[in-house]
């Protein structure tokens, strides 16, 4: 028989039963667009959270800390109370491929304008070192940073001058400001402040990331140092001269050997990838889960499939009558249930797209996924990604699962006996 | 004449739950190219039965079946399947694809048999018009009179110009006028065609038609007349 003809045979099969064959390719369709919406919004985050790191982290630097280390991708996390003080930069700066080193100091604090209070983050920066590493990300709205400081410039991000993101500000450039944290260490604690004059408000970064933030404070460093009443800082941030793994990997190990090996040295490449190990596995995961789905979709059709080789034994048996082989019934049988994937996987992937985009329309800027950081920085926009792998994988996982479950029904009908099929009542 | 069919004691046996039946138990039985040959015996003769051989739709449990000079005990699946291809069957209760018209039920046997879709067309027409029912090729099964599907299991047995065409009970199912027209085809396609044809039937009269009758009894040939 003729494979077009074998296929017309199948179709025919199928219209006959529409609503079945409709239920049964529902079952893919659920499967399929589940695990096609989870794997690209999953992916889509990742692209996004990625993006915004490299904004805030770009390729050709380092993060050394102290103790725990910094976090993710850390090289040499000790936890011992070794301290990096302000002026370790000069012994950093020392070192091969180093081409320029800041210190940050950060503490969480208010901003008190016109009687009101905001929680901020206030960081002490270098503001034309800062402005170097992150030239994309700490840019003025209107005018420039102040690369030479006054000892009260305060340079603010976007979200503490635009809260509420409709256009009715808390303070503006020029302002006059409280800058104020609680001391814990004092006893008894105490509040210190004083006032700022805000220079620059800073173009708005959007999303998270290492770099500036929008809901930050920037004040001079030596103005931190005497503000909160100390030269030891959190960070130092290394900007290298080119960012080859090699460089990369050397400065690294230069940098904890300065340290007697008490510093932990992040780099971006190390996050990164450390981020895409991190989302390989949620992707395992969550389309593991979604693969479930399909599983008990390929039993819906494993089951459909004998009971329409029951119902059909007499029709097998007219059809082995007339000369048809086995292998063709094998492939008649085989052939349904690839229409039934086919149309599952085909139909599954539009939808499970759809879905992807209404979830990331639903979240966007809504604060469900990392709300915290939305709140205060004007949310993260998810553009889910349907990469060709997840496309192909999705249509060829269907049609699989189908025909792997109708294999055994479709089997057992090409075994049929021509004598016992044709007296099948 | 060359013999198309030959059997030679050829036995059948099946197992009904462990109790060995023998449905054949050495038939010995010669059909000639054009021959109409009529198998006449009562419910449980075996006829049926050494039909389904002939038919290549079950395998001898002894004894020899040539078919064209072609043991059919030695043959595979799917050598089976293609010999089939070369019979014509027709039914006693039609065995039509009810999703089907009657050209389409016609012309899944030659699609099965590789035909182009061009070539089953014509055909299945001809085949229709050949058994009077040109008009009604687009109809189902179930808007078909018995008679009628009898009639395209006929027009399908034909389709692969088969060796010879092999009938259970063809009128078994349907009123006895319409069983006249049938054999009245039946006959013409014998005389006129020359289309070799085995019959199984219960019904003495029916049996009067064909050239030669044997009649079957237990399994076993119990005798044979040339009308």
């Amino acid at each position: 028989m003729r494979s077009r003809d074998v296929f017309s045979y199948s179709f025919s099969a199928i219209k006959l039963r529409k609503l079945r064959a409709g239920l049964t390719t529902l079952g893919v369709v659920i499967g399929i667009a589940a695990i096609v919406a989870l794997l690209s919004i999953t992916q889509g985050l990742q692209t996004t959270i990625t993006e915004q790191l490299q904004k805030g982290f770009a390729t050709n630097t380092l993060i050394v800390s102290t103790g725990g280390g910094f976090g993710l991708g850390a090289q040499g996390a000790t936890g011992s109370g070794f301290k990096l003080f302000v002026n370790d930069t000069q012994t950093i700066n020392e070192i091969e491929n180093v081409s320029m080193s800041l210190a940050i100091i950060q503490r969480v604090g208010y901003v008190q304008f016109g009687g009101k209070n905001r929680t901020v983050t206030i960081v002490g920066v270098d503001f034309a070192k800062y402005a170097s590493i992150y030239s994309s990300t700490f840019v003025a709205e209107s005018g420039a940073v102040p690369l030479s400081p006054e000892n009260d410039t305060v340079v603010v991000g976007k979200r503490v001058s635009d809260p509420w993101k409709n256009g009715t500000l808390f303070f503006n450039v020029n302002d006059d400001v409280e800058i104020l944290w609680t001391n814990g260490t004092a006893r008894p604690p105490r509040n210190e402040t004083y006032a700022g004059h805000v220079a620059t408000v800073l173009q708005e970064v959007g999303g998270f990331g290492i770099g500036p933030s929008d809901s930050a404070v920037y004040i001079p460093i030596s103005k931190a140092e005497r503000f909160f009443g100390t030269d030891e800082c959190d960070m130092i941030i290394v900007k290298l001269e080119n960012d080859d793994t090699a460089t990369i990997n050397s400065t690294s190990k230069a940098i904890r050997n300065a340290f007697e090996k008490q510093v932990s040295v992040t780099s971006a490449t190390a996050v990164l990838n450390i981020l895409s190990n991190v989302f390989s596995v949620i992707q395992l995961f969550l389309g593991g889960i979604a693969a479930i789905s399909l599983l008990v979709a390929g039993i819906g059709i494993m089951n459909i499939m004998i009971v329409s080789l029951m119902e059909r034994t007499r029709e097998i048996g007219i059809l082995k009558a007339l000369g048809m082989k086995s292998r063709t019934v094998l492939t008649v049988f085989l052939g349904e249930s690839t229409i039934i994937g086919l149309m599952g996987a085909a139909i599954g992937i539009v939808s499970g797209w759809v879905l992807a985009n209404v979830v990331a329309l639903v979240f966007h800027g809504g604060g469900v996924f990392f709300g915290n950081q939305a709140a205060g920085t004007g949310g993260i926009t998810i553009t889910p990604i349907l990469t060709p792998t997840v496309f192909l994988g999705a249509l060829l996982f269907g049609v699989g699962v189908s025909v792997i479950f109708a294999l055994y029904p479709a089997w057992r009908a090409s075994k049929l006996k021509p004598v016992e099929a044709l007296r099948y009542e | 004449m060359a013999a198309i069919v030959e059997a030679v004691n050829l036995k059948k046996t099946y197992m009904l739950g462990k109790v060995p039946v023998e449905a054949l138990r050495g038939v010995n039985l010669k059909v000639e190219s054009g021959d109409f040959l009529a198998i006449l015996g009562p419910s449980g003769s075996g006829k049926s039965t050494l039909l389904n051989l002939i038919g290549a739709l079950d395998k001898p449990t002894e004894g020899k079946l040539l078919i064209e000079g072609v043991n059919v005990s030695t043959l595979n699946d799917n050598q089976l399947a293609g010999l089939r291809r070369r019979v014509g069957f027709v039914f006693q209760f039609f065995n039509l694809i009810p999703r089907f018209t009657a050209r389409e039920n016609v012309e899944l046997s030659m699609s099965i048999a590789d035909a182009s879709r061009a070539e089953r067309r014509k055909q299945a027409e001809n085949l229709l018009e050949t058994v009077g029912l040109k008009e009604r090729m687009n109809h189902k099964p179930a808007e078909l009179s018995g008679g009628e599907q009898q009639r395209v299991a006929i027009a399908r047995a034909l389709a692969n110009n088969p060796r010879f065409l092999l009938m259970d009970e063809p009128t078994g199912n349907i009123d006895s006028k319409t069983a006249n027209e049938i054999l009245g085809l039946i006959k013409r396609l014998n005389v006129e065609k020359g289309v070799t044809i085995i019959m199984v039937t219960h019904d003495q009269r029916l049996a009067k038609q064909a050239k030669r009758i044997v009649q079957m009894l237990d399994g076993l040939v119990a005798g044979e007349i040339v009308n």
